[in-house]
C-alpha cells in the first residue's frame, strides 16, 4: 500500500507511482463512484480525482491560514506526508507499515533531489518544471514517468536493504592495495588518455569511479575538478543502480530461480561454498544476471522483483521500454560545483556508465563545453531572485537601491549574454528589454513592487534558455558532442583488463565485508565479544564503514543468516530512525536498552589532527524539517558549518558511531568497546579509508 | 510535591465538534455543522475555514484509507481527530506536546462529555447547542486546569501527597468507602479533598471524570448567592446522572466486594441482557420485552429488593430511568436534584413517605409512561424519536449505561459514590449512607484540614518525574513556575522519551544527551521515570567514554529517588 504523487496546485498529476495494492484501492474507490457502463478511466485521472480534495484544501489552508498540512495518520496506521516545493505538491503515502513518517518525508526530498539532478535549474521555475514533468506528448510522458518510477523504486529498495543508503553515506570496498592501484590506474592511464584524445569532442573527464554494486572501489577526480558532493554521488549511484540493477539479495533470488531452471548441482555447490566460506579466500560467484548484461530492460526496475515493490503490470506505461535508445548516449546530470568564486548548484555534466561486468560499473563524469553558459545563467538567476526578494520583503528606498545595485552589476553582462544568444532566444531578449524599460526607463515604475512580475518573467526566460541549452532533445548535431563510442569502448576494455583477475574477488568481497581491525585479520566479533553490529560514519567526507548485513538464506555473515539477521537488520534500521529523531531535537548521544539489545549512538567532532573537540549545542529543528542525512539535504554540512562558527580557522570533522550489543553485557564494557571502535576505525595506520 | 500550576499555559489551542450530517448539500453553509468551537471568540469565518477544511480532508483521507483519521498535522499545530458517524472532533495543540498526549486528551474530553451527557447525537437532539457548548467549555477548562508542561505530557490524577499524610487517615477514607458499599445500590466511590484524590475504588479514568463534577459543585458552593449554598452545617448532598460504558461497569463490578450481597437479582439479569445484546444482539429469554407488565429495567420491584434496604413501595417507580436521563441531559448540573438533608429538617429523616421524596425528584414522575419507555428502550427497534440514550447508537457503538453520581460534601472534603439510579428514590438507603458516613467524613475533614500543604519535597541538584501508569499519578520535584532553561530542556527530553516509550514496547531505558545535559528515562509495565542531574555534567567531547557522568545517571537515579518513594531497583 504505497503511493507517491507530485501534483500542481490545480491537482494536475505531474508524476505518480503506486504499488499494485494502492492502485487497486484507488480503482475500486473510483469505480464505486462512477456509473456503470463506463470503462475505467486512465489511472492518472482516477488518482487525481481521489486526491483532489486534499490538494485543494492544502492550498486553501496555506492561503487563508498561512500554515500547511505536513502529515496525516489514520487509525489503521496509514501515513500521509505532504510537502510543497514551489508550485509542486509532493504527497507520499504508506499503508503497510513498512515506511514511517520520516521515511516518507525522506522519499519526498530524495525525489526532489532526483529532479534537480535530472532537470537542473529548470526546477527553479515552477511553470517550466511542471511542463518538464508532464510532457504534452503522452508517449514521452510515459517514458519519463517510467524512468522516474524506476529511480524511485531503486531508491526505495536501496534504502530498505543497503546500509549505505540507510545512513546516507558512501561505502568503500576495503582493500588498500587494490584501491590504491585502481586509483593510480584511473589517474595515470584512463583519465589522462581520455582527456588527451581528440575523440572526446570538447568534453573533459572530471571524475571517474568504479562501483561494485553500491560500493566504491576507486574514485579519482582530475586536478582542476571541484569535489563531488556526497549528495550528488549518492544520487548518481541510484541512477547507476537503476540502469544496471545489482541488488545483492536480488541476485540471490534470481540465482535461485535460474538454478531451478537449469541445474540443481550448481545450487548444491554454491550452498556448500557459502556455508563453508568464512574467510576472504572463499569465493562466491554469481552468474551473470542475463546473457546481455548491458541491457537494462531485463530489470528495468530492480524493485519489481524485490518484495513489496511491485510493478504495475496493468499500467500502459510499463509496457514501454525504459532503456535508453543507445547505451553510448551519456546521461545529462546536474551536479554542484564549487569554484573559487562561489558555489554553483546544478551545473550540467555528462555521465557515462560503462558496465564492466554485472555488478561492476565504471562511471565517467565529464564537463561539457557549454558549461560557461550555465554558470552565467545561474549568476543572472541569482541576481533576479535577490532583487525580487528585496522588492517584496521590505518597502523602502534603501532596499530598492540595493536591489538596483545588483542589477546594475549584471546589466552589461546580461546585455552581452543576450546579444551572444542572438535571435534564437527572442523571448529572453524581449523580457530583458521590457525589464530595462520598466526599471531604468523614465516612464517606468522603477524599483518598486511593480517590478516583481518582470523579475519573475526574467527568471522564467533564463530557465527557458537553460532548458534549451542543456535539456532539449538531442538533435543529430548532438551526437558529435560527446565521447565517441569508440573511445568509450576503449575505456571500458582498459578497465576490464585491469580488473579481470580481481572480478570474482570483488563480487564476494561486496557480499561479505569483514572489517579488519587488526593486521592479523581478526574480525570484530573476536575483538569485541558481545558486539552484534556497528556502523561508523565520517560525515565530513560522507564515507561509512560497517560489517555486511546479509539477510538472505544463502549467504552467511557474522550475524548468521535468515530470520536472526533479518531481525537484527530491522533493529538497526529502526535504531537509525530513532537516533535521527533525537538528533533532530539536539541530542547527540543516545543509549537505549531495547529488548535483548543495548544500542548506542554517538556524534562527535574532531579537528584535523584527531583531537576531540568539545561537544557543542546542536540546533533543535521542527518536526517537519528536512530529513537528517546527506542524500537529499546535507544536514551534516549545515551542522559542520554551524559548529565551525566557534572553531574559526580549524578544519572540523564530524563522526558518528552506532553500535548494537547484547543486553547482558555490562554498560561499562559496552562503552569501552564504543571507545575502542571510535578510535580504531579511523586510525590512519590501520584504516584503508584514509 | 510541589504545585506546578502555570495559569497561562493552555495546552489546547483549538477544539471543535463538527456535524457533517448538517452540511450535505452544496449550498449548506459550513457554520451549520459547527456544534462547538473553542476558543469561542474565534471569528466565524476562521471557524468555518478550519472546520470545513479539516473535515473535508479528514473525510477524503478516511475514504482513501478506509479508516478514520487519527491525526492531522500542520507546520505549527497538530490536531488529534476523532471521527464517528457524521461527527468529527478535532483538538489542536502546539507542536511541542507529544502526539500521543494530544490523542489521549481528545479521548478524555469526549469520554467526559459522554459520561455526563450520554451519547453525543442523542444529547444534541435533546439539548440546545448553547447548553452543550457550556459543557464542552467546562470540560475543556477542567482538563487544562493546573496543567504544567509535564501535565501536557502525562494526563495524571491529582492526589494528596501521601508522604505527608498519616496512613491511618488513608485507611479511614478507604473504610468509609467500604462502609458505603454495604448498601447494594452503591457501586463504588472515592473521597476527594480540595480537588485531590484521597482514596478511590474506581479506575483513575473514572475518578478523573467524577472530579469534574466535584470541582463544579465546589465552585458553586463557593459562590455566596449560589442556589446550592448549603446550610450552616457545611454538609450538603447532590447528585447527577451519568453514563458508564459497559467496560467501565464491568470493571466496577469486578471490584472485590461481596456481590451476592450487593446486587439485586433483577439488576444482574438486566446486566446479562445488556451484555448479551452488546455482543450478539440477541434478546435474552430471561426478560421478555413484549411483556407489558415487565417493570422498567432500572426500577427494581420492591419484591426483589434486598432485605436490608427498605424501599418505597410504589409499584411503578416514581423515577424511571428513561425520564431521569432525559431530565439529566436537560441540565444535569444546574438542576441536579440538589438538596440538603438538613434544610429539610431532621425530623423527617426516618419517614419514607412520598412527600419526602418530592424535593428529590422535581417533576420527573410519570408512572406508567416511564415503564413504557423502559420497555421500548430495551426493545431498541421501536425507538421513538428522540431515541433514548443507549439504544440510539447501539448499532454503532457501545451502549452507555445510565448511573447516578451521588456526592456528599463536608467543606473541602467530598464523598462521591456511583450508585444505581433507584438509590435516589430509596430514602432509607440514602439516609443510611449519609448518616453512616457523616461523622467519619467530618472527622477526616478536620484531620486533613490541619495538615500543612507540606514543604515541597526535597529539592536536590536534580529534577525527576515519575509517572505511575496504573494509578496515573505524577510525582515530580519540578517547579513549574521557575521555568528555567534546564527545566525546559528536561521537559522536552521527557516528552521525546515518553513518545518513544509509547511507540516502542520493548524499550526499557534510555539516556539521551545534548551538549549541556543528559536525561535518563526508564520504564516498566507500571511506571515511567525520568531523571536529570544538574550541574555535574562536565563539558565533554561526545565521544564514547565510560567515565562520562551521563552513564552514571541510572545509578544516581536509583539512589536519589528512593527518598521520594520511587523504587527503581
Amino acid at each position: 500500500m504505497k503511493c507517491f504523487l507530485i501534483t500542481s496546485e490545480q491537482s494536475e498529476v505531474l508524476f505518480y507511482w503506486t504499488d499494485q495494492e494502492f492502485q487497486q484501492n484507488i480503482q475500486e474507490k473510483y469505480g464505486a463512484s462512477q456509473e456503470e457502463g463506463h470503462g475505467l478511466p486512465a489511472f492518472e485521472d482516477s488518482i487525481s480525482t481521489q486526491f483532489a480534495p486534499i490538494i485543494i484544501s492544502f492550498s486553501t489552508v496555506l492561503e487563508q491560514h498561512s500554515d500547511n498540512y505536513t502529515c496525516f495518520t489514520t487509525e489503521n496506521n496509514h501515513t500521509y506526508v505532504l510537502h510543497q516545493f514551489d508550485e509542486c505538491l509532493y504527497i507520499a503515502v504508506n499503508g503497510d507499515g513498512e515506511e514511517k513518517e520520516d521515511d516518507l518525508r525522506r522519499k519526498i526530498y530524495v525525489m526532489k533531489k532526483m529532479t534537480e539532478v535530472l532537470f537542473g535549474m529548470v526546477t527553479l521555475s515552477g511553470t517550466l518544471l511542471k511542463k518538464e514533468l508532464r510532457p504534452q506528448d503522452t508517449e514521452q510522458r510515459a517514458r519519463l514517468w517510467t524512468r522516474l518510477q524506476g529511480l524511485l523504486e531503486t531508491y526505495s529498495s536501496l534504502r530498505e536493504n543497503d546500509q549505505s543508503f540507510l545512513v546516507e553515506a558512501v561505502e568503500r570496498l576495503i582493500h588498500p592495495t587494490l584501491c590504491e592501484q585502481c586509483i593510480e590506474f584511473l589517474e595515470r592511464r584512463l583519465v589522462q588518455q581520455l582527456n588527451s584524445s581528440v575523440e572526446r569532442a570538447g568534453e573533459e573527464v572530471l571524475h571517474a569511479f568504479i562501483l561494485v554494486h553500491t560500493k566504491l572501489l576507486a574514485f579519482y577526480s582530475s586536478r582542476n575538478a571541484s569535489t563531488l558532493t556526497t549528495s550528488d554521488l549518492l544520487a548518481l549511484i541510484i541512477m547507476v543502480q537503476n540502469m544496471y540493477p545489482s541488488n545483492v539479495d536480488l541476485d540471490d533470488q534470481s540465482a535461485e530461480v535460474r538454478n531451478a531452471d537449469n541445474c540443481s548441482t550448481t545450487q548444491a555447490q554454491r550452498d556448500a561454498e557459502s556455508t563453508s566460506g568464512s574467510g576472504p579466500e572463499s569465493f562466491y560467484t554469481p552468474e551473470p544476471s542475463s546473457s546481455d548484461g548491458n541491457s537494462s530492460s531485463s530489470g528495468g526496475s530492480s524493485g519489481s522483483e524485490s518484495a513489496g515493490l511491485l510493478s504495475m503490470a496493468e499500467d500502459p506505461l510499463h509496457t514501454l521500454d525504459a532503456s535508453p535508445p543507445d547505451p553510448s548516449t551519456p546521461r545529462r546530470v546536474f551536479l554542484e560545483v564549487s569554484l573559487r568564486d562561489g558555489l554553483y548548484p546544478m551545473m550540467p555534466h555528462s555521465m557515462y556508465c560503462l558496465p564492466l561486468w554485472p555488478g561492476i560499473t565504471l562511471v565517467l563524469l565529464t564537463k561539457i563545453p557549454t558549461n560557461a553558459v550555465a554558470m552565467s545563467v545561474y549568476k543572472f538567476l541569482e541576481a533576479f531572485a535577490k532583487l525580487e526578494k528585496r522588492l517584496s520583503e521590505i518597502q523602502g528606498s534603501s532596499a530598492a537601491s540595493r536591489g538596483q545595485q545588483t542589477i546594475h552589476e549584471i546589466r552589461s553582462k546580461l546585455d552581452k549574454f543576450v546579444k551572444a544568444l542572438g535571435q534564437s532566444e527572442i523571448q529572453l531578449q524581449n523580457a530583458w528589454s521590457e525589464f530595462k524599460s520598466k526599471a531604468f526607463g523614465r516612464g517606468g515604475p522603477g524599483f518598486t513592487t511593480d517590478l516583481i512580475p518582470c523579475c519573475n518573467n526574467m527568471k522564467t526566460q533564463l530557465c527557458g534558455v537553460y532548458r534549451q541549452c542543456f535539456l532539449a532533445e538531442s538533435g543529430p548535431s548532438d551526437i558529435s558532442r560527446r565521447l565517441s563510442p569508440g573511445l568509450q569502448e576503449r575505456a571500458q576494455t582498459m578497465v576490464q583488463e585491469k580488473l579481470v583477475d580481481w572480478k570474482e574477488f570483488l563480487l564476494v568481497k561486496m557480499r561479505r565485508v569483514v572489517v579488519y581491525l587488526d593486521p592479523d585479520y581478526l574480525t570484530y566479533l573476536d575483538d569485541f565479544p558481545g558486539l552484534v553490529h556497528f556502523i561508523c560514519v565520517d560525515r565530513s567526507t560522507g564515507r561509512m564503514i560497517a560489517p555486511s548485513l546479509n539477510i538472505s538464506e544463502r549467504t552467511t555473515s557474522e550475524l548468521g543468516k535468515g530470520p536472526v539477521a533479518q531481525f537484527i537488520k530491522s533493529k538497526v534500521w529502526s535504531l537509525v530512525r530513532t537516533t535521527r529523531s533525537y538528533l533532530q531535537k539536539g541530542h547527540s548521544t543516545v543509549t537505549l536498552r531495547d529488548g535483548d539489545f543495548y544500542f548506542c549512538y554517538f556524534l562527535w567532532f574532531e579537528n584535523e589532527t584527531g583531537y576531540k573537540l568539545e561537544a557543542g549545542d546542536i540546533p533543535v529543528l521542527p518536526d517537519d524539517s528536512a530529513p537528517i542525512g546527506m542524500l537529499a539535504w546535507d544536514y551534516y554540512r549545515k551542522l559542520l558549518r554551524y559548529y565551525s562558527k566557534n572553531h574559526q580557522g580549524e578544519a572540523v570533522k564530524c563522526y558518528e558511531l552506532l553500535t548494537v550489543h547484547l543486553g547482558v553485557i555490562p554498560s561499562e564494557i559496552i562503552l569501552q568497546h564504543c571507545r575502542q571502535l571510535a578510535s580504531k576505525l579511523w586510525e590512519p595506520s590501520r584504516n584503508p579509508l584514509l | 510535591m510541589a504545585e506546578f500550576l502555570q495559569p497561562d499555559s493552555r495546552r489546547c489551542s483549538y477544539f471543535f465538534l463538527y456535524d457533517g450530517s448538517k452540511v450535505r448539500g452544496e449550498g449548506d453553509p459550513t457554520r451549520d455543522g459547527i456544534c462547538y468551537f473553542y476558543p469561542e471568540e474565534t471569528p466565524l469565518d476562521k471557524q468555518e475555514l478550519l472546520c470545513g477544511q479539516l473535515a473535508g480532508v479528514a473525510r477524503c483521507v478516511s475514504e482513501l484509507s478506509s479508516s478514520p483519521v487519527r491525526t492531522l498535522r500542520l507546520r505549527r499545530i497538530k490536531f488529534s481527530i476523532h471521527m464517528k458517524d457524521d461527527f468529527l472532533w478535532a483538538l489542536g495543540c502546539s507542536m511541542d506536546v507529544p502526539t500521543v498526549s494530544v490523542c489521549e486528551l481528545l479521548d478524555q474530553l469526549i469520554s467526559l462529555f459522554c459520561f455526563y451527557s450520554g451519547p453525543v447525537r442523542h444529547s444534541y437532539q435533546l439539548n440546545s447547542q448553547r447548553t452543550l457548548a457550556e459543557r464542552w467549555a467546562r470540560y475543556l477548562s477542567h482538563l487544562q486546569l493546573g496543567s504544567s508542561a509535564l501535565h501536557h505530557i502525562f494526563s495524571s490524577l491529582r492526589t494528596i501527597d501521601s508522604t505527608n499524610v498519616d496512613p491511618l487517615l488513608l485507611l479511614k477514607a478507604a473504610l468509609i468507602l467500604q462502609a458505603c458499599q454495604r448498601c447494594p445500590l452503591v457501586l463504588a466511590g472515592c473521597i476527594l479533598f480540595r480537588g485531590r484524590v484521597v482514596s478511590t475504588q474506581m479506575t483513575p479514568e473514572l475518578t478523573m471524570k467524577i472530579m469534574v463534577y466535584e470541582s463544579e459543585t465546589y465552585s458553586r458552593a463557593q459562590r455566596p448567592n449560589g442556589p446550592s449554598s448549603s446550610g450552616s452545617s457545611g454538609g450538603s448532598v447532590s447528585s447527577t446522572n451519568v453514563f458508564l460504558t459497559p467496560s467501565e461497569l464491568q470493571c466496577l463490578q469486578s471490584a472485590p466486594v461481596d456481590k451476592d450481597h450487593r446486587y439485586s437479582r433483577r439488576f444482574l439479569r438486566y446486566l446479562k441482557t445488556r451484555l448479551s445484546r452488546t455482543l450478539s444482539d440477541t434478546p435474552s429469554s430471561e426478560s421478555d420485552p413484549s411483556d407489558p407488565n415487565s417493570p422498567p429495567v432500572f426500577s427494581p420491584a420492591p419484591s426483589v429488593s434486598s432485605s436490608d434496604s427498605p424501599r418505597p413501595s410504589s409499584r411503578s417507580p416514581p423515577f424511571s430511568n428513561g425520564q431521569a436521563s432525559h431530565e439529566a441531559e436537560g441540565e444535569p448540573l444546574d438542576r441536579s436534584y440538589y438538596h440538603s438533608f438538613h434544610s429539610n429538617g431532621d425530623g423527617a429523616a426516618g419517614d419514607s413517605g412520598p412527600e419526602r421524596r418530592s424535593p428529590l425528584n422535581g417533576g420527573g414522575r410519570t408512572g406508567a409512561g416511564a415503564g413504557g419507555t423502559g420497555a421500548e428502550w430495551r426493545d431498541g427497534d421501536r425507538t421513538p424519536p428522540p431515541p433514548p440514550p443507549g439504544a440510539s447508537e447501539t448499532s454503532r457503538e457501545e451502549p452507555l449505561v445510565p448511573m447516578t453520581l451521588y456526592m456528599h460534601r463536608v467543606k473541602g472534603l467530598v464523598l462521591a459514590l456511583l450508585v444505581e439510579p433507584p438509590f435516589l428514590n430509596d430514602t432509607a438507603s440514602m439516609e443510611e449512607v449519609y448518616h453512616s458516613s457523616l461523622a467519619s467524613l467530618n472527622g477526616l475533614e478536620a484531620h486533613l484540614r490541619t495538615i500543612s500543604p507540606g514543604a515541597p519535597g526535597g529539592r536536590g541538584p536534580y529534577v525527576f518525574a515519575h509517572f505511575d501508569l496504573i494509578q496515573r499519578t505524577l510525582t515530580s520535584n519540578l517547579s513549574g513556575r521557575a521555568g528555567g532553561a534546564p527545566e525546559h530542556s528536561f521537559v522536552r527530553a521527557t516528552s521525546l522519551l515518553h513518545s518513544h516509550f509509547c511507540n516502542t514496547e520493548t524499550l526499557q531505558e534510555a539516556i539521551i544527551r545534548s551538549a549541556g545535559e543528559a536525561v535518563y528515562g526508564t520504564r516498566s509495565v507500571a511506571q515511567e521515570t525520568y531523571f536529570q542531574q544538574h550541574g555535574v555534567l562536565l563539558r565533554n567531547s561526545g565521544i564514547p567514554n565510560h567515565q562520562d557522568s551521563a552513564f552514571s545517571l541510572p545509578a544516581k537515579a536509583r539512589s536519589r529517588l528512593l527518598k521520594h518513594g520511587v523504587n527503581l531497583l
